[in-house]
């Protein structure tokens, strides 16, 4: 007992002693904040491949050893009265889920920007998603939201900083998108709070969706890590489905991220 | 029913520690894995998926044209694929296939597993547990 309890003891102490040392410095901008700017690898938006090479043969999927990701499991939680929509969306999901028909993802189901282009009054998110390029713009000058344009998959965006996190709210979206992929409907009342920050090359993104009509509390995504990269993203090719109309009758298409 | 088989499919990948792709290819593709050779002729560089061609001929002679479903192409480039090397130089390729369920009614389609080239290189381009 005596033994497990300095065990335990030991590795608090270390863990206490070795983290300040070990995480890493943001570089800065010149006014003072975290610098995001750069392209982030979160594993092609949907989970890391951790490609192995060997001469000119390649392995993308299945050969990477050590820990593999996990896939996130994390659903939003409804109000009871919501449930019984949720599950006929999701028999339903070969129909009904946009994204499968190469429609944009929205917010937050795109996960974090794959490029941050930060400016003193502005920072923009580009994606480089399997569905196509999109872009968000993020004011960072104090202005309210828009109330002059049409709500969208991406809604409209203002940024602030707490401290050395840069937080994002997003509103006015539409409802064409699904939070997940198994008919968790939003409405045009979501709102989307991302908190990002950065922690040497690493970037980590926490998002939480607040539709407090339908949702029984704020869902809180899985966090995000992504890899300061210099594989610059591309113009996406075409979106095209080819398999929606051989999909053998009630088997979900799994689309998670 | 439908829930049932869901979760325990997603309890045993959650248990095997598989990360999903893009989406389940059980949905469209059963299985079996079979091994073919023949010659890449094209590939579509789209998604959500990629399209890869390959040219089997039978014992009779016959050409049959095979499209081969892949990874989406940010994947791909994450390995430094493009669409030249997937192609090749024109010899015979052996490919490693999951072919699309009967009912799927889409016949000579399959989900490219791995493909091994004359000089013997080879991409596992979606693994096979």
């Amino acid at each position: 007992m005596n033994k497990i309890v300095s065990r335990y003891l030991i590795t608090m102490v270390a863990t206490l002693w070795v983290a300040p040392t070990t995480a890493a410095e943001a570089p800065r901008t010149s006014d003072g904040h975290p610098d995001l700017s750069g392209t982030w690898d979160n594993g092609s938006g949907i989970d890391f491949v951790e490609a192995v090479v060997d001469g000119d043969s390649v392995c993308l999927r299945g050969c990477a050893t050590g820990p593999r990701p996990t896939q996130s499991g994390d659903r939003p939680n409804y109000k009871p009265e919501y449930m019984e929509k949720v599950a006929d969306l999701d028999e339903r999901q070969i129909e009904e889920d946009t994204v499968l028909r190469c429609f944009s993802p929205g917010l937050p189901r795109i996960g974090p920007p794959d490029k941050i282009v930060q400016t003193p009054n502005e920072i923009v998110f580009l994606y480089d998603d399997f569905s196509g390029n999109y872009f968000r713009i993020v004011p960072m000058d104090g202005r309210p939201h828009r109330t002059d344009v049409e709500p969208g998959f991406l809604g409209d965006a203002i940024g602030w900083w707490e401290d050395d996190t840069l937080v994002v709210e997003t509103i006015n979206f539409n409802n064409d998108t699904w939070l997940t992929d198994d008919g968790s409907f939003h409405t045009t009342d979501l709102k989307v709070i991302e908190r990002i920050s950065r922690d040497g090359d690493t970037l980590q993104w926490l998002a939480t969706a607040h539709d407090p009509e339908i949702l029984a509390e704020p869902w809180q995504l899985r966090p995000r890590i992504a890899r300061l990269t210099d594989d610059e993203i591309l113009e996406a090719p075409p979106c095209i489905d080819r398999d929606l109309d051989h999909i053998v009758e009630n088997i979900h298409h799994d689309n998670v991220r | 029913m439908y829930y049932n088989r869901l979760t325990v499919s997603m309890a045993l990948l959650l248990a095997a520690g598989w990360a999903s792709a893009h989406h389940s290819v059980s949905a469209v593709f059963g299985d079996e894995i079979i091994e073919l050779t023949g010659i890449i002729t094209d590939m579509d560089w789209i998604n959500p998926h990629t399209h890869i061609y390959l040219d089997v001929t039978d014992a009779d002679g016959n050409v049959v044209t095979w499209e081969l479903e892949s990874s989406p192409t940010a994947m791909l480039r994450k390995g430094g694929l493009t669409k030249a090397k997937i192609i090749g130089d024109g010899r015979p390729v052996t490919v490693r296939i999951q072919p699309a369920r009967p009912e799927a009614r889409t016949p000579y389609r399959a989900y490219m597993k791995k493909i091994t080239y004359a000089d013997g290189h080879y991409y596992v381009l979606s693994a096979e547990d």
